[in-house]
């Protein structure tokens, strides 16, 4: 019993932060019906810079969410502006060309200037735990999950109720219809990737204490994301965040059941599973 | 490719393809390099060997040691009068490219022998490979048993296989105390099933039970439900073999559940690092087993990491010691058999070499063929740093055992 409750809650810890790449991908995919495949690379980015901050200036990887956020968001903007708008209505393939390419220059542009050697973030808490109605948890993913619970909680907020989250949420069910009405279509697109890639550069801020640094990271999480975003439903909001606690949880009690070779084998029969029965994922239809 | 496979297809074949494109471009560009090259390169003694190494992809970060010791034996060599010529593949740690790559430096560039490559897989996709183009092909680093099990006559090995990693870490521990229950946890990669799997047979021998078998896939961010499991099991020793930083994973997440058995033991690779050792507060008293270390009594051994640390601003792994060797060693034979196949598969098979790896010979023993018997170490960290304890004519310290807490 304990063992089962102690590997959910580190299942359901490490799901919030695969939450956070999922919901940065379906909202790229939602505004601009463009699959992002250099996702994990913004996520890799956002490793270093908490990385840099924290080597050169000493800022706890959680406080310097503050400066990478921004940070991010600019960064995710420009290469929406430059590299991504261009190929808005071009085909599939070549837009999924352009950003498999654009995770290619990213991760080996960071091989270059920082070398492929491994960075791993040592705090005072790395490997401490604290106790949760006697369970030990890891301190560092307890604290991920917290802020990964309040970021998730104001895009919320910030998508329901401020106009230009209902203007965003309008460009994502019909791009055609919003620009009728009246909205900036094109920067809402801008602003989409923007909260896209910030959220991806926030994750990887996130699991920097607790995971390491390497400029070929983030594949592992661009297929992760993807599996939680389809299994939630393309685009969907609560969906991705849905997707990824389940994915969390399903790996956590795989390795621990089963055999952690394994996890995956399950996760993707879950996957499957859900493919088969509800096509269009968990919470297709409510789009965002 | 890993468990992923299923779905990571569609995203691979785009991938590869593109792989595909920075290979031709690659050979272009090499192709005018050559043209230009050959009209310069008209010495008599001038001698071509092929490197497969990772320079990019995951394994990157070890390559670079290969890389690094390969060029401080370029500069030996060259002092010795040897015009070395290196051809440099980089494999991208995928079998299927090392192998376009042998095929490439066999046939084509037509060296004289191959050095390389990293990575187990590889090494055994390029073994097959070397045997069909009769290249003689030296293996500096990869572990795996079956690489110098398959009767390849033209396949050396400088390094103990992987069996020999779990083999002289329970030689020490059984040495040191009365171990009754073990758990095993390992990625499942060629190197770490092939060694746990050697450890798992050399402890039932030993008369170890074996509590807990835990291959998991590497690089996922949480090992914690796997450790808590094998905390409920309560093992005496616990066994490792992970790459680079999986290892600080597991033995922070170790320390965090609490897991306290009375010796972890490492599996060599990412155990053997200076990065996991300086991290005290978890490396502290980890047992490791390496191919060397700076402090074994080998001729050369030392200067040679501090010529490497001055070099390169860091110290050097066993990597980086057993590719120094290998290249010193087919480069030196191929000059001396002016570059003839046969005859270097010949030299290498009846020599005998000394230097920073100790005596190196490649013998036909327990159905291996051209392999050396080299003689692993067991390290402790005490205090960040790397000890020889074991065998005893290497030991530098006492061992501390058993584990005393976190």
């Amino acid at each position: 019993m304990r063992v089962l409750l102690q590997s959910a809650a580190s299942g359901i810890l490490i799901g919030g932060v695969y939450a956070l790449v999922g919901i940065g991908l379906t909202i790229i995919f939602g505004v601009m019906r463009v699959i992002n495949f250099a996702h994990g690379e913004l996520l890799m980015i956002g490793m270093y810079l908490t990385w840099l901050i924290f080597s050169s200036l000493g800022i706890d990887p959680f406080v310097s969410i503050v400066i990478t956020i921004p940070l991010m968001f600019v960064f995710g903007a420009i290469v929406q502006r430059t590299l991504i708008h261009r190929v808005l209505n071009a085909l599939p393939q070549n837009q999924i060309l352009l950003t498999i390419g654009l995770g290619l220059v990213l991760s080996n542009l960071v091989m270059l200037i920082f070398t492929s050697d491994y960075k791993i973030i040592t705090t005072r808490y790395s490997s401490s735990t604290i106790h949760l109605a006697g369970l030990p948890l890891s301190t560092p993913l307890a604290i991920s999950f917290l802020v990964t619970s309040v970021i998730t909680a104001l895009l919320y907020l910030f998508l329901l109720k401020t106009d230009t989250g209902q203007a965003i949420r309008a460009t994502a069910q019909d791009r055609d219809a919003a620009q009728l009405m009246g909205i900036n279509v094109s920067w809402m697109s801008v602003l989409a990737f923007g909260i896209g890639t910030a959220l991806a550069g926030t994750a990887g801020a996130l699991v920097s204490p607790t995971y390491y640094i390497f400029p070929q990271v983030g594949s592992a999480f661009t297929l992760k994301a993807f599996v939680i975003v389809v299994l939630g439903g393309m685009g969907s909001v609560l969906g991705a965040t849905l997707g990824g606690v389940i994915i969390g949880v399903t790996e956590s009690l795989a390795a621990v059941y089963i055999s952690s070779g394994m996890k995956e084998v399950f996760v993707y029969v879950l996957f499957l599973l859900v493919l088969l029965f509800k096509p269009s994922g968990l919470l297709g239809r409510s789009r965002m | 490719m890993r468990s992923h496979a299923e779905l990571a297809r569609q995203a691979d074949l785009l991938n590869r393809s593109f792989v595909g494109v920075l290979t031709a471009l690659k050979w272009l560009f090499g192709m005018s390099a050559l043209a230009v090259a050959v009209p310069v390169v008209a010495y008599a003694q001038n001698v071509k060997i092929g490197v497969i190494n990772s320079v990019t992809g995951p394994e990157a970060p070890i390559g670079e040691n290969l890389t690094n010791g390969i060029k401080l034996a370029e500069e030996d060599l060259s002092k010795s009068g040897i015009k070395l010529e290196l051809i440099w593949e980089d494999d991208t740690g995928k079998p299927q490219i090392a192998m376009s790559a042998m095929e490439k430096l066999a046939t084509r560039d037509g060296v004289a022998g191959v050095v390389g490559p990293y990575t187990s897989a590889s090494a055994n996709a390029v073994a097959k490979l070397a045997q069909r183009y009769q290249v003689p092909l030296l293996v500096p680093a990869a572990a795996k048993e079956e690489i110098t099990r398959q009767g390849y006559q033209w396949v050396f090995r400088l390094n103990a296989p992987a069996n020999v990693y779990a083999q002289v870490l329970f030689d020490a521990v059984t040495e040191l105390g009365k171990p009754k229950t073990i758990a095993f946890v390992y990625e499942n990669t060629d190197f770490g099933t092939s060694t746990a799997d050697a450890g798992k047979k050399y402890a039932e021998k030993k008369g170890i039970k074996i509590v807990a078998d835990e291959p998991y896939s590497k690089g996922s961010p949480d090992y914690r439900s796997t450790l808590t499991k094998i905390k409920a099991l309560n093992p005496e020793l616990v066994f490792m073999v992970s790459y680079v930083v999986d290892a600080i994973l597991l033995m922070r997440q170790a320390r965090e559940i609490g897991l306290k058995p009375q010796a972890f033991l490492g599996g060599g690779a990412g155990f053997t690092t200076t990065q996991f050792a300086s991290d005290k507060a978890i490396s502290n008293l980890v047992f490791t087993s390496t191919q060397w270390s700076d402090d074994v009594s080998w001729p050369g051994a030392a200067e040679f990491a501090k010529r490497y640390n001055a070099k390169f601003g860091k110290e050097p792994t066993y990597h980086a010691a057993c590719a120094y060797a290998s290249m010193m060693i087919m480069a030196d034979t191929a000059a001396k058999q002016h570059g003839d196949r046969a005859k270097i598969r010949g030299a290498l098979a009846s020599g005998s070499w000394k230097g920073i790896m100790g005596d190196v010979k490649f013998e036909n023993y327990d159905g291996y063929t051209n392999q050396n018997k080299h003689p692993m170490l067991v390290l402790q960290i005490q205090n960040g740093n790397y000890v020889s304890v074991y065998p005893a004519q290497f030991a530098v310290k006492k061992a501390i055992f058993p584990f005393s807490g976190w």
